[in-house]
């Protein structure tokens, strides 16, 4: 956490959330950051529902043109583009999430406030530039959700739709991955005393193992849009057929991420529903042990079930047989939630909420959505189903009688926690009834319709097909579903002008949130809370078993806890920084600048991006040096080392994704130089020169950290040389290669082998970027002893560089002579 | 002893554990082996009477370099576990990753050649 002396005054609390523009364009709290991503991501459900409304008016005849076939597949791409990447993962992980989560640890923010702040800001980066298409001429990305090689290519796309697509997209998987880091080092690093992995609250254990996720599950999907990048901006040919490649290739390196983002969107659904359940059953969640191991296992097999989705691709029987296999081994963890879930509310003192009725409604509609689900699981029936609208079907009712019931179970319950309002039950319930008879009006059809053969992304159909009665239906179901949102709208509406004041405990729940003030102070805890069980704050009023605290609730009586006043000493919280903001704008003059092929607006994008970074840096008063806070840490490591690691873990994922692609195109290579162009003299050389560089880095760190000042100039200054060196040998390897024939364009090899080492190439970039800026602080006189850390953490980074390498010198080099899969 | 003093202590151990870095000496003989080992990869690369054998033992020879620097360059025999398991785990998923895709691809490209690209 961030340590900048700043204490929080009685009047500076009561004007929060109260305060004027700045303080939100500003913003580092956690959880105002988690309202601004509540919002923009209601304002994107309503384009994202009015995309799917158009979408059903236009299927609701046979052989109807209500909109033209062109929007029909912008809308279509876009109501899946925007319902999983601007509206589920941003309220699932960036507003719920982050509001939620260090008040389930008894933490004061998340360990990155700034990091956390340009997450939000470069969210809305990626989403403003992937609807810049309603301003093109060209409209609005149209080659679906899944973006198919070779749909996407120039040839078959040539406006700037899916320009707008693969640039939007890349910054938005940036803005998840910073975000999974800063989970991830939060919920490891920051827990409360006593809080340990087995009493954390079972949405928090969701969101740890769903940060994991991202972390391993994006990076496939960044190299395989880094690819479409280069073949759409820069012409080569990644996924063209003529040059030898494979569309394929897109479609293994898209479900890598697609069958995980399933779960990375599902997984905190889940920790929501075990947050509801036991609160309105009045029952600790049954099994929470094999709750949580389920969790993990649902992750590590959703990882293995990628090929399920490309069933018709003609992988081969035993790539068949072994994702047909992962993915109903999968089904096992996910039974034992839901029989967890109904063992909790068996026997329970229920009241049915808003909440907990979305919980049940979750319960239903997931489950069924699960069991046709197993269907896919098996390649014959696959075969059947793909591409139908009973996949259609199947996907809607886990995602959105799944997730989207979840994230209303959550919406219902926290809300009085974020805004100090009660919400309206009576239009809540109304809500939820009219969501219940909405969607199944609108997804049950669509299995028996999928089943009769109607193919999903269908623009139209002929009266003749039969299909016309259940669309209808499932239109006019659908304007229900939309009916009941908008009463969620009038709801929130009505609670904002006269809704009723919340306590801070208005559901009896358990865990820590409802031990503070509705909302919750700045700090949240004036005292970080030390745990000692499961469901902290019910242990607090009711006591264990035997205690006075059990029978007041056998009688019905729930104890009054009233949460903590001001604190009476300092606290120490993060100062505003308008950095994030800054630097996320560089992101979208720069996104923009690629798109209109304007360099100029790049270069000073980029320009302002660097500096804001290194003032995000140099704005943190402690930089570099241990804290306290950094001290206080319930892992047995320093909150940014943690950080680091997990993006290094990330990065494992990245290099690996590039290495396998040269491999395989290697062995496709049709003409032109190939790996034999390769030179391993200079390359060995090249080799030699970096791992001395490590060797400095740790000379550099060792005499740091005894305090010696000479010796760490002459080390720091030593590996920034080497680093140097070693990027002028890479860039006389590509200029002699590009002087021999070999272009990036050439073939598939030049592709891939530049993309490889150009990539590490760029890392090493940065590391002498990174280098530089610690040696010089270190002439400046400022890199003493207590900065030792920034040197660790330069160092880390070096060395990772350093080791991939390691691999690609053997696997490109060494093995030229081998031929690739 | 209570749970929030057992607590603090823990930290302050691991705290003083994290930092137990080695020397110097430690460092140069690192090194001395990484050169070796990049010299050992050179000679079964150039070596002719080596070729059969080259992908295993340019696998177990640059496998040994990642380990060497993972290990006591980037500290990871003397961090704690946490650190150790958030680069292990994502590396084993990197290397699962790398060998499925070669799989799948060697299958579809001598089953399927001239069917499907």
């Amino acid at each position: 956490m961030a340590a900048h002396p700043k204490p929080m005054s009685a009047p500076q609390v009561r004007s929060y959330l109260q305060g004027p523009a700045w303080e939100w364009l500003t913003t580092v709290d956690h959880k105002r950051v988690a309202v601004l991503y509540g919002a923009a991501a209601v304002l994107f459900l309503i384009v994202g529902g009015i995309e799917a409304m158009l979408i059903r008016i236009q299927l609701f005849t046979p052989d109807n043109h209500f909109i033209s076939a062109e929007i029909y597949n912008q809308m279509f791409t876009m109501h899946g583009t925007t319902m999983i990447f601007l509206v589920a993962m941003p309220l699932l992980l960036g507003c719920y999430a982050n509001f939620v989560i260090p008040l389930h640890i008894g933490a004061r923010d998340v360990a990155f406030p700034r990091l956390n702040a340009l997450s939000f800001w470069a969210f809305l980066s990626g989403a403003i530039l992937l609807h810049a298409g309603w301003l093109m001429h060209s409209g609005l990305p149209n080659a679906g959700w899944f973006a198919y090689a070779n749909l996407t290519d120039r040839q078959f796309t040539p406006g700037l739709n899916m320009d707008v697509w693969v640039v939007g997209m890349l910054i938005l998987g940036a803005s998840s991955v910073l975000g999974a880091v800063n989970f991830f080092v939060t919920i490891v690093t920051m827990r409360a005393p006593g809080m340990t992995y087995m009493r954390m609250q079972m949405f928090v254990w969701s969101m740890l193992i769903t940060a994991i996720l991202i972390l391993i599950a994006f990076p496939p999907l960044t190299v395989g849009i880094i690819f479409l990048l280069m073949d759409r901006f820069f012409g080569t040919h990644f996924y063209q057929v003529l040059a030898g490649a494979t569309p394929i290739l897109w479609q293994h390196l898209f479900w890598l991420f697609g069958h995980p983002e399933v779960y990375i969107v599902a997984l905190p659904a889940f920790g929501i529903v075990s947050e509801v359940i036991p609160t309105f059953a009045r029952k600790p969640l049954f099994g929470y042990p094999m709750m949580a191991y389920s969790i993990i296992l649902i992750a590590f097999l959703s990882y293995g079930v990628w090929g399920h989705h490309m069933f018709a691709t003609g992988m081969g029987p035993v790539a068949d047989a072994a994702f047909a296999v992962t993915s109903m081994l999968i089904a096992i963890p996910t039974g034992i939630k839901i029989f967890s879930w109904i063992a909790t509310i068996w026997g329970g003192s229920l009241r049915f909420t808003t909440s907990f009725l979305f919980a049940l409604g979750f319960l239903l509609e997931f489950t069924f959505g699960g069991l046709s689900g197993i269907m896919h699981a098996s390649a014959p029936i696959d075969l059947q189903q793909t591409d139908s609208y009973f996949v259609v079907a199947h996907f809607h009712f886990t995602l959105f009688g799944g997730v989207v019931m979840a994230l209303l179970a959550g919406f219902y319950y926290w809300w009085p926690k974020v805004t100090g309002t009660m919400l309206n039950e009576k239009l809540g319930k109304l809500h939820f009834w009219l969501t219940i008879i909405g969607f199944n009006g609108t997804f049950l059809p669509m299995h028996l319709v999928g089943i009769w053969g109607m193919p999903r992304r269908t623009y139209t159909y002929g009266a003749e097909m039969g299909w016309t009665t259940l669309n209808e239906i499932e239109t006019v179901f659908a304007l229900i579903l939309g009916l009941a949102f908008a009463v969620m709208f009038i709801d929130v509406f009505w609670t904002i002008f006269a809704g009723e004041k919340a306590p801070s405990d208005p559901w009896d729940g358990r865990s820590l949130e409802w031990s503070l003030a509705s909302p919750p102070p700045a700090y949240n805890f004036a005292t970080i809370p030390t745990v000692r069980s499961r469901d902290a704050f019910w242990v607090v009023k009711y006591g264990r078993a035997g205690s006075r605290g059990i029978a007041m609730l056998a009688q019905g009586r729930s104890p009054q806890v009233e949460p903590e006043g001001p604190p009476t000493e300092p606290i120490h919280m993060p100062a505003q920084s308008i950095f994030p903001l800054i630097l996320a704008l560089g992101i979208t003059v720069a996104g923009l600048g690629l798109l209109v092929d304007y360099p100029r607006a790049m270069i000073t994008a980029l320009i302002v991006m660097v500096l804001s970074a290194i003032g995000m840096g140099f704005e943190y008063p402690t930089f570099g040096e241990e804290t306290e806070e950094a001290h206080s840490t319930s892992a047995d490591a320093d909150v940014r080392k943690v950080g680091l690691w997990a993006f290094i873990g990330s990065e494992c994922v990245f290099f690996a994704s590039l290495i396998a692609t040269y491999m395989v195109y290697k062995a496709r290579n049709v003409a032109g130089p190939g790996a034999d162009i390769l030179e391993i003299p200079l390359t060995s050389f090249s080799t030699f020169v970096l791992l001395m560089s490590s060797l400095l880095m740790v000379l550099a760190l060792a005499a740091v950290q005894r305090g010696d000042k000479m010796w760490t100039r002459v080390w720091l200054l030593g590996t920034v040389s080497f680093g140097l060196i070693f990027l002028g040998g890479q860039v006389y390897e590509f200029t002699h290669f590009y002087h021999e024939g070999l272009a990036l364009q050439t073939n598939l090899f030049g592709q891939t082998f530049y993309t490889l080492v150009g990539f590490h190439g760029a890392h090493v970039a940065i590391g002498v970027i990174w280098l530089s800026v610690l040696t010089i602080a270190a002439f400046m006189g400022k890199l003493g002893k207590s900065r030792a850390l920034s040197v660790e953490l330069g160092g880390l980074y070096w060395h990772f560089v350093d080791v991939v390498w390691v691999v690609i010198f053997t696997l490109v080099y060494l093995m030229q002579q081998v031929k690739g899969a | 002893m209570n749970e929030a003093t057992a607590t603090s202590e823990h930290q302050a151990q691991a705290h003083s554990q994290e930092h137990a870095h080695p020397g110097p000496m430690v460092y140069v003989i690192v090194a001395v082996f990484l050169i070796l080992l990049t010299a050992m990869e050179l000679t079964v690369f150039y070596v002719q009477a080596l070729k059969p054998v080259l992908v295993p033992m340019l696998l177990v020879l640059s496998g040994a370099k990642f380990i060497l620097v993972a290990m006591f360059y980037m500290h990871l025999r003397y961090d704690g576990w946490t650190l150790t398991s958030v680069f292990i785990f994502p590396l084993m998923i990197a290397t699962l990753l790398l060998f499925s895709l070669l799989a799948l691809f060697a299958y579809l490209s001598h089953h399927m050649a001239g069917v499907v690209t």
